[in-house]
């Protein structure tokens, strides 16, 4: 059992909610879906390399015949699972302090739910609801969210560069590599082992 | 359509467990006994078979209950959860795994309800369809680019800041040359594996992490 691969850690949570309830947090989801203004603070916070959330109703867990019992639920569940950077805490941290609205306003629809903010009152409810991770994998373990950001910024302005060096002096070659330079020298960091942190 | 986001797809898969109370041990934890012996690096299912970002088993045993006043209820099955973040589609991807990596497959799935073998490719597709769970909201924090792409843009990104410290302060016309050489070697350099840990270089920073 593992929640961690390098510097990612997958987040696994399963919450009740009311049937009728399901179809308010859909329509949230179509709307958070389809203004992408509305993404801005979860693109922002920019340690989260893919998260999703998948409203399971009582009536649609897999079914298939050959001795399986069928469930029967009266509530629909919400599944939430998340790959991000950093710790457990750092996590929850974030999301109390900066979206604090946008969880409120998708897991207010799960019983029980206390709100994000005081952190502490939803730090015990994550940890009630949450589940581990039996395996887990990434392509790419010891990149951050960032890092990914970054290299492809790279990787872009490095094409860029090396199409105009075909055709260009040695004079000319150097103004556009300074340039290049700067574009990306805020893009060059480490990738590696996490930091521990204490 | 919250499975895709950009050319990433959210694949999500429930797969009942086989309930059997003469099975000594139970299928669930078969299952995790298996996964736990599962290497995770370059050796992985996930990076042999193309397309996986980051993917996840988890054996799901029940729901919770948070308390009064909300009913106490439980799961009539243990739920084996299959959640991925791949390239292309669904069909191409699990394609892709049963070709690639069918022995893994089906030392995991072959103890859940119905399973059918990764032998038989359009059966495990229709068994795997039939088990999918349409995610509601997919977030992807880079959501146009694959794994090899992403993989070669972090091997760049090492190359790159290695290529400026080294040549600071050099002639225009020497400069140009040795890009020209670097990029030939960079093109030439063979993509990383999956799920490899990056190679360690010689840091000085003047912090506390040197």
């Amino acid at each position: 059992m593992s929640n961690i691969n390098g510097k990612v850690y997958a987040m696994n949570a399963v919450t009740p909610m009311k049937p009728w309830k399901t179809w308010i947090l859909r329509i949230l989801f179509f709307v958070l879906w389809n203004v992408k203004p509305l993404q801005n603070d979860l693109i922002n916070l920019s340690f989260i390399e893919f998260a999703r959330w998948v409203i399971l109703p009582r009536n649609r867990f897999p079914y298939l015949g050959n001795g399986q019992v069928k469930e029967d639920l009266k509530y629909d569940y919400l599944l939430f699972f998340s790959n991000f950077n950093g710790t457990w805490n750092q996590y929850i941290d974030a999301f109390s302090a900066v979206l604090s609205n946008g969880l409120n306003m998708i897991w207010r629809w799960s019983e029980k739910f206390p709100g994000s903010v005081p952190v502490t009152p939803f730090k015990a409810y994550i940890a009630q609801v949450q589940f581990d991770t039996d395996y887990y994998y990434t392509a790419y373990p010891y990149a951050a969210a960032n890092d990914l950001k970054s290299a492809h910024i790279v990787q872009s302005a490095l094409d860029n560069l090396n199409q105009r060096a075909q055709s260009c002096t040695p004079e000319q070659f150097a103004d556009a590599y300074l340039n290049f330079v700067l574009q990306v020298q805020a893009h060059l960091g480490e990738t590696g082992e996490a930091p521990v942190v204490s | 359509m919250p499975n895709q986001n950009g050319t990433v797809y959210g694949l999500t898969i429930l797969s009942p467990i086989i309930d059997d109370e003469r099975a000594t041990p139970s299928h669930d934890l078969k299952i995790r006994e298996y996964l736990a012996t599962l290497p995770t690096g370059e050796e992985s299912p996930f990076a042999i078979a193309p397309g996986t970002h980051l993917a996840r088993l988890v054996v799901m045993d029940d729901v919770i209950y948070v308390g009064a006043p909300s009913c106490e209820e439980h799961l009539r099955s243990k739920y084996l959860v299959f959640e991925s973040n791949c390239d292309s589609d669904m069909e191409s991807y699990l394609r892709g795994l049963a070709a690639s990596v069918p022995q893994h497959l089906d030392a995991i799935w072959s103890h859940c309800v119905g399973y059918p073998g990764a032998a038989n490719v359009q059966a495990f597709l229709d068994y795997m369809t039939s088990c999918q769970i349409e995610t509601t909201f997919f977030f992807a924090a880079v959501n146009n680019k694959s794994v090899t792409e992403t993989l070669t843009a972090l091997q760049t990104q090492r190359a790159v800041a290695d290529f400026i410290a080294c040549h600071q302060g050099m002639k225009s016309e020497q400069l140009q040359k040795e890009f020209a050489e670097f990029m030939r070697m960079l093109k030439a350099a063979p993509v990383p594996r999956p799920g490899g840990q990056a190679p360690r270089r010689d840091i000085k920073t003047g912090g506390r992490n040197e």
